[in-house]
Formats: structure tokens, sequence, C-alpha cells
């Protein structure tokens, strides 16, 4: 078997032991890597009722044929659980120099279950893996704890590692890595923290093993330096993903206020033409061309790192038009290990209940200095409010009380990402039925939606966009394992993926065999979402009410006056369930699993849930 | 005629300006709006009138506001 080292590192914290796990040829080929396995081993061996931040939980790291090896963008890797923030199988991908690493030791997965009885690191060496006591660095943020690390094993390691949200259990706490930026939105880091687990440690010294390493060197090192010269050509990396601030607020799309309106005049104060002039450093993933991460110096003189999602959500969002100020919140989520859109969202939806009577509370939008101590309450559960922030905004607002669910902007627990969809129907339905709640990863189709259709429309094309797209962005990307950056912004063929893929594994894949594996994987992620909540059905997949409000319509601009409307969005659901197959509840048919290879998972779903 | 024009992205680099008021003659077209300016148009584009998705053919108002952008795909 080329491609894979064919093993599987399972640590247990309990009883500090560890073991190498081969995994079959026909396990490689279905489940191929990254989100596949994660989601795979989590519906083995995760029951349903578990407790996210329980022992029985597992940390799930999870890496793809590709990953690690020099060719455009793959220097991710997926990390996953049992989400502490949803309630079911969620994850996340960052950059990191453990892909290369961990692949480099002799592994393809690592498994983390148990929990430990004191802070702890795990250190991989090859085939020696060392339980190291963490005292030194527990309490302390993912920037201090990384630069620890490095001192104490050298910059080499790989790393990932959480800050004092994910220590305290904070809900949408995520993992850190210096070499990249943060994954596992839906609570990963919160995963570790209740694990005792403060940072994963890892160093290879084996080749990964390949069909033709030659072949492949030559054509991964000559990929990487098109997509450089492709990204000086169109200069992307200028304001990296940054420009999308300014291309929302031009449509209405922008979140502003707690996603109440869509547009702002001041902002302009916080685009990427801003970000690009205060530019002080650049930085990106290992075995990445086109580095996107812009840091700028905060108001508190720290070197923030700013990307789209995080000036959307901690700037318009919250009505901060100060690029500084934006960027000290940034770093704060950064150095607690904090999700900077669900810190955002749940920030924004604090302040939109106060001002709606909903509770009681001294934060009101555009107070950048309490959103500071907010997040700080929020990562260490501080006081009632900090315990009830950092249980996320659907918590928040099952407290709260008096409707406030309706304008709690999240589906399915997990926070929206930096779109505002009161009027966008096919990114309201990307969200809507992303597998792991309101995530972006899986599809972005304004672009499209804009572009190539009426606006106003919710037919059935809409939904076979959001499918391709899946595929995509939340099947093949999240398998192989790589970043999809190059591919629209650079126009970098999609068939350079199976061409990678081919190469190493010496196998014959095209796209349609990645798509078909996609639809695998999001029927397996729906099986584990069914077995959790088995009374299930279409509302789920809903996004928040705010957006089918009347009342809640722009006065002005590009969109005044329209809004979502709820029978018709109900009909854009139910285009996308017949184009995937899925009953009326949004659940794969027992046709639909059959013919993707999981019946044997079926009947292990119909153990707790009925499948039609 | 008085026609606003906002590039976003790298776009502003490419052309060396951000936001520009222009005159053109009477009437003009978007695909005139790019020439006027040199936008080259070998690279998709997306390119709203007042917000809203307009055709390269399609005639512009005094007082519009076009905006230019690359495709994104999120961030």
């Amino acid at each position: 078997m080329f491609g894979w080292t064919g093993n599987i590192l399972r640590v247990n914290l309990t009883t500090k032991t560890y073991k190498k796990e081969p995994f079959s040829e026909e396990f490689a080929h279905k489940w191929v890597g990254g989100r596949g396995f994660a989601s795979k081993i989590l519906y083995d061996e995760v029951s349903p009722g578990t407790d996210p931040l329980g022992p029985d939980n597992k940390l799930i790291v999870a890496l793809g044929p590709i990953a690690g090896i020099p060719a455009p963008n793959t220097g991710k890797c997926v990390v996953a659980a049992k989400s502490p923030l949803t309630g079911f199988y969620g994850d996340g991908n960052l950059g990191t120099r453990v892909s290369e690493q961990l692949r480099k030791a002799g592994y393809d997965a690592m498994i983390v279950e148990g929990q430990a009885d004191r802070p702890t690191m795990i250190y991989i060496e090859d085939d020696k893996v060392e339980f190291l006591p963490a005292d030194a660095v527990w309490g302390q943020g993912t920037y201090a704890t990384n630069d620890w690390i490095y001192g104490k094993y050298g910059v080499g390691v790989g790393v990932l590692n959480i800050g004092q949200g994910g220590e305290n259990m904070n809900r949408f706490a995520v993992i850190r890595s210096m070499e990249g930026r943060a994954g596992g939105r839906p609570g990963m880091g919160a995963v570790m923290g209740s694990k005792l687990l403060k940072a994963i440690l890892v160093k290879g010294t084996h080749p990964i093993p390949q069909a033709d390493p030659a072949a492949m060197k030559a054509l991964g090192i000559g990929d990487l330096k098109k997509v450089h010269k492709l990204d000086q050509e169109t200069g992307w990396s200028k304001q990296s993903t940054t420009g999308v601030l300014q291309f929302c607020n031009e449509v209405a799309g922008l979140p502003v206020r707690n996603f109440r309106k869509t547009q702002h005049p001041d902002a302009w104060h916080i685009d990427g033409e801003r970000l690009n002039n205060a530019r002080v450093a650049t930085y990106g993933c290992p075995n990445c061309t086109m580095r996107c991460g812009i840091t700028i110096h905060d108001d508190a003189g720290h070197e923030s790192e700013l990307d789209y999602e995080n000036i959307a959500l901690l700037g318009s969002n919250l009505e901060i038009f100060d690029l500084p100020q934006v960027g000290c919140l940034n770093y704060l989520c950064d150095e607690y290990g904090l999700d900077t859109m669900s810190a955002g969202c749940v920030l924004s939806f604090y302040a939109d209940a106060i001002d709606h009577g909903a509770t009681d509370g001294d934060f009101k939008f555009g107070d950048a200095i309490r959103a500071k101590q907010l997040l700080h309450m929020a990562a260490h559960r501080e006081g009632k409010v900090g315990k009830l922030l950092a249980d996320g905004s659907l918590r928040m607002a099952r407290a709260f009380g008096h409707n406030s669910e309706a304008y709690a902007m999240q589906v399915k627990g997990l926070e929206v990402a930096a779109y505002n969809c009161k009027f966008i129907p096919g990114q309201a339905l990307a969200f809507g039925v992303s597998p792991i709640g309101a995530h972006h990863r899986e599809a972005w189709i304004i672009t499209f939606e804009i572009n190539h259709t009426t606006r106003e429309s919710y037919g059935p094309e809409k939904a076979a966009k959001v499918i391709e797209l899946q595929r995509i962005r939340g099947g093949m990307f999240e398998i192989l394992v790589a970043c999809r950056f190059p591919w629209i912004e650079l126009g970098w063929s999609l068939d350079n993926y199976p061409k990678y893929f081919n190469t190493i594994t010496s196998l014959n894949w095209t796209l349609d065999d990645m798509w078909t594996t996609a639809d695998r994987i999001y029927s397996m992620i729906k099986l584990n979402y069914l077995r959790e909540f088995p009374q299930t059905n279409r509302k789920a997949d809903y996004p928040p009410a705010v957006w089918f409000d009347p009342s809640n319509a722009d006065k002005e601009g590009p969109i005044a006056g329209k809004i979502l409307e709820l029978d018709k969005y109900d009909g854009l659901l139910q285009h996308y369930y017949d184009q995937r197959g899925y009953d009326n509840r949004g659940i794969p048919t027992k046709a639909t699993l059959s013919r993707l290879g999981l019946d044997a998972e079926a009947a292990e779903a119909e153990k707790v849930a009925t499948l039609t | 005629m008085k026609i606003k024009v906002k590039l976003i992205g790298p776009l502003i680099y490419e052309t060396g300006f951000s936001e520009k008021d222009i005159e053109l003659a009477e009437a003009p077209t978007v695909e005139a709006v790019l020439e006027s300016l040199a936008i080259s148009t070998t690279r998709p584009k997306i390119i709203t009138r007042n917000g809203k998705a307009v055709a390269p053919h399609e005639l512009l108002e005094n007082g519009d506001t076009i905006a230019i952008s690359p495709i994104y795909s999120g961030g």
C-alpha cells in the first residue's frame, strides 16, 4: 500500500499507554484520510450519549495521503471529536507541521482517549511516545506555550496546543499551532482541555511511503512554484481573504450588529486595503506559496494575524471599526485559543440580547474595551457572565429565553461564519445543511448566486451548487488533506488533486471517485448526528429565524425590503434532500447508504433511530 | 455622466486606485467602464451595479456605483 503509512497511533491518557494499530488497504481506500478517517473512527468508537467533555470522548488527529508531502498547500491537518458545542461529530482543519511530522513518524492518524490525572503533553518521536508534565505551561496562552515548546524541543517539532479557553472547557475553544492558525471550531480545544492535554508534539524521521517519490517531488515542487507565480500575477495575497469584506459590504452580505444589518459606511476602516497598509509580516502554513496570514500591531502592541472571518465577526458584527482594536480582540482569541468566529457571534448576541431586554448586562455594540474583558471572562469561565458566554450562543439563548434563540446566530449550535444571508438563499442553505453546523468551509456559493442566478431564486440549481461545493471543499480537500485556496482564488485546476493522489498511491482515481468518497463521508456524519438526535427533523437544517423575519429586512440598499421566505427556503431544502438522496428529515435513506457502502453503519444507526 | 467605480482586493494594486469618480459619455455600458480604466478582463470577475449583479452590456445611469471584484471562495 503506497500513500499511507498504514498505521494509526492510539494513545490512552488514563493508562499512559499507546499502541501502533495497522489499518487495511480497504479501510484506506474507503475513507482516504482526514475527515474520512475521523468520522468513521468516532462513529465506531464513541457511543451516542457520551459526554463530550468526559474521558470516553476521543480526539482524532487525522491526515490524508497528500498531507505533509511538498505540493500546493498540503500542510493541513484535521482535528475531530464529539463536539461539546453541538453534541455530535465536530471537526476542523489547521495548518501545522504536525501534518508532515506525524506521517514521518509513521502514522496517518492518532486517537487520543481517556483523561490524564495532571496537565500533560504527549511527545511522539517515531515509535516512542512519552507522557510529559505540562505544569510549566498550564494556564498559559497558546503563544507562550508554543514558544516554550520550541525553546525546549526545537522549532522543527510539530505542535498542537490549547490556551486557557481549552483548559477551562470553553465550548468554542480551538486547537492552535503557531505554524498555521487554529482549527476545530466546534470545541476541539475544550476536548483537549477536558483530557488535561495541553499539547501534542511530534517529530518523525522516516520517509512518507509513496509509489513514486521522485515523480511526486518533481510534480509537487514544480507546482508549488507555479502556484507562487499565480499568486504574484493575481496579487491575491496583497489582501488575502480580507478583500471579501468590501465585497460583502457592497452586495449587502456583511454581518453588522449581530447580523441585523448587511452594510456599514465605516466598514472600509477595517478592510483589506487598510490591513495591507498596516501589515507587519506575512505568515503561512507549511507547504504554502500563497501565504494568507497578514499581521498588524494591535492596540496593545501585539502582532495579530487577521483574516476575513475575524475582521468581520470581531469588527463589523460588533460595530468596532478600528483595526488595531479588532486586531486586539483577534489576538486575545488566538492567545486564549478561542474560535474567533464563534467568539464574535457570542459577543454580538450578548449585546443584541441586552438591547432587546432578554438579559441584563453592560455590553454595547462598539465597546471594544468591554469586549476584551468579556473574552477574558469567557476563556476563563470567570463569573456568571463568563460561564454563560463560554457555553456558546445557543445555550445562552436558552438561558435568556424571551425568544432570543431567533437571533442567536447559529445552526445546530455552531455559530454562523461571516456571511449575512438574510437575502442570500443559497448560502443560507449552505449553512443549514453543513454537516457540522454553520461553517462556511463546506460550501460558499455567494459569488455563484449573485453572478449566475437570480438572488431571489430558490431553485434546484442552488441546491446542486451547494452539493458540488460540499464535495470539493468539505469532501476532497478534507480527506486528502489540503487547503482549498489555490483553486478559486488563483484558478488552480481541481484536476491537479487526483494527479497528486495517484502519483503518491499508484491508484487511478478520478474526481468522480473523490465525489463518491465525499458523499460517503457526509452520510457518515449525518448518521453520527442521527444517533445523537434520533428525533431530529428538517427544522434542524433551518438557519436562524431572524433571517425570515420581515421586520429585520434592510431599510435601504440593494436588498431593501427583502428577506428570506420560509416556505421557499423549505422548498430549496427539499431540492437538496432530493438531489442528495436524503429523506424528509435530511437523513440519508437506506438506499443511499447502501449505494455508498454504508450498510453496516446503517444497521448500527437503526439500533437507536429510524432509517427510511 | 458621473459613475463611481470601486475596485476590490488585488484589482486595487493592478489598476492603481481603489475608488474613483469617472465622467463618461451618455449611457455607457459596464464594458465601456472597464475599457476606459484599462481593467483586464482576462481573469474572471464579479461586477455589481449599486450592489446588484450587472451584465457587461447593461446601460448605466448617472450616479451609479460599479464595484469590480475578483472571484473569491470565502474567507
